[in-house]
């Protein structure tokens, strides 16, 4: 059954930000903001080579300069390895450095600058090695093993999902190989009409977070080791932390910072290891913050993709069966990222009806910088990839790109394309609402061209999320989460949730980010969760918090807990007498009852069949001349639940619109012998406020969510398959079909070219 | 080193600084005015926009310095007390950010164009504001508390 979108007093409001005060003054502090007595700062030094041995390091000249404190070696440091699943990442280079930017020598000083003349003054002899650059040769009989070491794993965190995972197989360089299969894919294959096969390929781009990597680190008299970090789950994080460096987590305090944009980039402790390690040395508070050169070239941008799709079609250009192979190039290291794959092979064409399925994901080692999760790790990859290839079928068969899409469109009744049960599909709807608000079948002028991607994904249930709510001898609550609010506005979904629970006003709410001493496990925002997850465990513990006042309210009313009634605004009633929150709980603080605190917690990776879905359309204009593609507007349409706060829910689509516009149109890590060449915001293009289309948004309410309220996901809805639909508009407009992003201008003309020769 | 005597946020300052302290580092770290914030560092994301006698500027590329004998303003001296700018509260009621990372330096830039021209176009808005980089709002809502905030549709 349909869940009905519901506006309540708290949900459905469009309720400024709990944050929004603090941001707007300046008074929000960020991991770098933090400033302690005795603080130092530590820099490191950085490999030149994509593959090298290290030979030797003389630190001898940078020790002797004065403000230095610390200089740090591999040799130095434990010899252990820290990664969020895969542990391969040392906290320096021991031996050998694996991509251009590996870190090989650290320094802490009185500020930046010592620190950098110091690191000018090291001197590292390296004896350069054949590097493997691209997953193909990396998995090559024969080519250069990257990790000859065995490479443990986290315990308990390998999520298999479906089909069968083999992590390290016998091939070269791969760390994982995941296959996953449903139905006869050749059978299939072989019976149908039509068989089609296309290659892409998508670079990495970068999270581009304005905020770089920022953290420090202060280890106290009594052995407490304080850390400010930008990291998005800093229970996890303190976790990996103390499994890494063998100091118990309760001795590691993660306090609570604003982190200044995520986009899956800052799930990892990036540098803050190995500044443990210089403030140990240094016997001083140390602060690391990566420079913007450091980030676009050695922190983790999202994996290169390497997707070949085979598809066969019936007479009536059904879709049988899919063939897929994925690769993922990882870089020099597999643990920045939590899981053995990306889960980017889900988004397969979930959005169609295919009968048979088969998958091969292989993740590969390189001697390029590692890399991690951003915005639905892997998914924008295999969108591309098959929103491309769908739209060249259609082409191919002489169907409008829309009704190819509508023929094939998963629909209740049918299973996912891995064979699990989901209902209440509204693809087709999605599809026909957007296609009208954009109109797609209005004349056009030549030049213009006009294209469509869709998707389909569900919120995430997975991870443990725990808050804990207090009802104050005032009659005000505070829930306290876990994890900071990566600028997605979910603390301030938060308070709009528990205020909706007790039917009060959003202002009578606090939230609070607690430490990871005080608050209980939060596994952070990701994968389009933690509305669902925290937002389960508000319910929970409103649940406890209402019958510890009801029960109070029953000794209070002298009534019987059971005939106690919860009114509007947080008041109780019974046998006609009613009593509101702040007085029974000051007449509760009398008695020393006050406050009232619940736990809640969620229950995580509960089987759900719930999804939505997402249709984006978009027009551009070609100049036949220059190749330069101008995009001028799109229309997006999403399959909605309820929407607990307007003014987020937008802000999720309008942004994750324009970060896909940036890969689609300008975005792109360029490496060149392994080195990454787009090393500064100059070169590395993010779309300005110059590079934005006219924009439509249309909701389609009423959408199946599993979440509070029946809320559905959005933040990664806005983004996934948005590049796709600008890349087919461009055929549409000149016959150029681009299969690699993003979007240039020289590969158009360069298309345009073959087709007039051809012509 | 040299004897800095500039105002900022309104009030006096007297600091001994080195020639080449950068403006950004001399707010955040000697005066901890860390509201400014340094993103790219080569004045390309306007993080670090604060303004000297009303006009913006990147203080990552400007030495401290430079504003000897100025008047600084950075994000802490927008409103007047606890009275928020016209542009800080149209910030909050549209949705003009989220991380809030670049929202001094959004504030800023849109201050100075407000100063300038208090009436501008959308379009006026996307050209003055063309150095502010925002990764996570797409920029729609900047431009709508800008309009909201000059009374424009």
């Amino acid at each position: 059954m349909a869940a009905v979108t519901r506006t309540g007093k708290a949900i459905g409001q469009p309720m400024q930000r709990v944050d929004g005060i603090a941001k707007v003054t300046g008074r929000a502090r960020y991991a770098g903001d933090f400033d302690l007595p005795g603080m130092i700062f530590g820099r490191c030094l950085r490999s030149p080579y994509p593959r090298a041995r290290i030979v030797s390091i003389d630190t001898r000249r940078a020790k002797a300069l004065p403000g230095v404190h610390a200089v740090l070696t591999g040799a130095d440091v434990a010899d252990v390895r820290y990664g969020r699943l895969c542990r391969d990442v040392p906290i320096l280079a021991k031996d050998i450095a694996l991509f251009v930017g590996d870190k090989v020598a650290a320094v802490a000083a009185d500020s930046v600058e010592i620190a950098e003349a110091a690191l000018e003054r090291i001197a590292v002899e390296y004896e350069e090695l054949p590097p493997v650059l691209s997953a193909e040769e990396a998995m090559r009989p024969g080519a250069p093993v990257i990790h000859p070491e065995p490479v443990a794993l986290m315990p308990g965190a390998i999520a298999g999902g479906h089909g069968e995972l083999r992590m390290y197989p016998p091939i070269p360089n791969v760390i994982s190989q995941l296959t996953l299969r449903h139905g006869d894919v050749a059978g299939a294959l072989a019976g149908a009409s039509k068989v089609f096969e296309h290659v892409f390929t998508v670079p990495p781009v970068h999270q581009g977070y304005i905020e770089p990597h920022s953290c420090l680190v202060s280890i106290g008299a009594d052995g407490l080791v304080d850390v400010w970090v930008a990291n998005k789950g800093p229970h996890i994080a303190r976790a990996h932390m103390a499994a890494t460096i063998g100091v118990p987590e309760d001795r590691l305090r993660f306090n609570p910072v604003t982190i200044g944009g995520d986009f899956g980039g800052k799930g990892s402790l990036m540098d803050t290891l190995l500044c443990y390690y210089l403030a140990r040395a240094a016997r001083r508070p140390v602060k690391m913050v990566m420079t913007s050169f450091e980030e676009l070239t050695a922190a983790n941008p999202r994996h290169t993709a390497n997707i070949r799709l085979r598809t066969g079609l019936d007479r009536d250009a059904k879709i049988v069966a899919i063939d897929a192979r994925i690769v993922f190039d990882a870089g020099a290291y597999a643990g920045f990222i939590p899981g053995p794959t990306l889960h980017g092979y889900s988004e397969l064409a979930g959005t169609y009806r295919v009968p048979n399925c088969a998958i091969e994901v292989l993740r590969v080692y390189t001697n390029t910088v590692p890399r991690g999760h951003m915005r639905s790790p892997g998914s924008p990859q295999v969108a591309f990839a098959v929103e491309s290839h769908i739209d060249m079928i259609a082409r191919a068969l002489g169907l409008d790109p829309v009704e190819m899409r509508r023929r094939n469109a998963i629909a209740d009744g049918d299973p996912t394309p891995l064979g699990d049960r989901r209902r209440h599909l509204r693809c087709r709807e999605t599809i026909d609402a957007g296609a009208r608000a954009f109109g797609w079948d209005a004349p056009k002028a030549p030049g213009i061209g006009r294209g469509i991607s869709i998707y389909e994904h569900p919120a995430g249930t997975f991870g443990r999320s725990t808050v804990t709510l207090t009802v104050g001898a005032d009659g005000r609550i505070t829930v306290m989460v876990g994890a900071p609010d990566t600028g997605t506005g979910f603390h301030t979904i938060a308070a709009q949730l528990v205020a909706e629970h007790f039917g009060l006003s959003p202002d009578a709410v606090a939230v609070v980010q607690g430490d990871t001493l005080t608050s209980d496990f939060e596994a952070g925002s990701s994968g389009m969760r933690v509305t669902t997850t925290v937002g389960q465990a508000i319910a929970a513990a409103a649940d406890k918090a209402k019958q510890a006042l009801a029960a109070l309210a029953a000794e209070r009313l002298n009534c019987a807990p059971s005939d106690v009634r919860m009114g509007e605004g947080g008041s109780f009633a019974a046998s006609g007498t009613t009593i509101d929150l702040p007085a029974l709980m000051g007449w509760a603080a009398e008695r020393g009852k006050a406050p009232v605190t619940c736990k809640g917690e969620n229950t995580p990776n509960q089987p759900s069949d719930q999804t939505s879905f997402a249709a984006h359309f978009a027009e551009v204009a070609v100049d036949r001349e220059t190749g330069q593609v101008r995009l001028r507007r799109l229309v997006t349409a999403h399959d909605v639940g309820t929407i607990i706060n307007p003014i987020t829910h937008q802000g999720q689509i309008e942004g994750g619109l324009i970060q896909a516009v940036g890969q689609a149109m300008s975005e792109q890590v360029v490496l060149k012998e392994g080195a990454v060449i787009t090393a500064h915001l100059g070169d590395y293009k993010l779309p300005t406020i110059m590079d934005i289309p006219a924009l439509e948004t249309v909701l389609l309410p009423g959408g199946n969510g599993s979440g509070p309220f029946a809320t559905t996901a959005i933040g990664e809805m806005s983004n996934v398959a948005v590049p796709a639909a600008i890349t087919n508009a461009v055929f549409d407009a000149v016959g150029v079909r681009l299969v690699e992003l993003p979007i240039r201008a020289e590969k158009v003309l360069e298309g345009l070219g073959e087709r007039t020769r051809a012509g | 080193m040299r004897t800095l005597r500039l105002t900022v946020n309104g009030a006096p300052v007297v600091r001994e600084v080195a020639d080449h302290r950068l403006l950004v580092d001399f707010l955040r770290e000697d005066l901890k005015l860390t509201g400014t914030k340094e993103g790219c560092g080569i004045g390309v994301c306007g993080a670090c926009t604060v303004l000297l006698d009303g006009k913006p500027i990147s203080s990552c590329l400007a030495l401290a310095v430079h504003a000897d004998g100025g008047q600084v303003t950075t994000i802490e001296g927008v409103a007047a007390g606890d009275r928020l700018h016209p542009l800080q509260e149209a910030f909050l009621a549209h949705g003009g950010y989220q991380c809030g990372i670049c929202t001094p330096g959004q504030i800023l830039a849109a201050k100075a164009l407000l100063d300038a021209n208090p009436r501008p176009t959308k379009a006026d808005i996307q050209y003055w504001m063309m150095g502010n980089l925002c990764r996570c709002t797409g920029y729609y809502k900047i431009i709508e508390s800008i309009a909201a905030a000059a009374g424009v549709e």
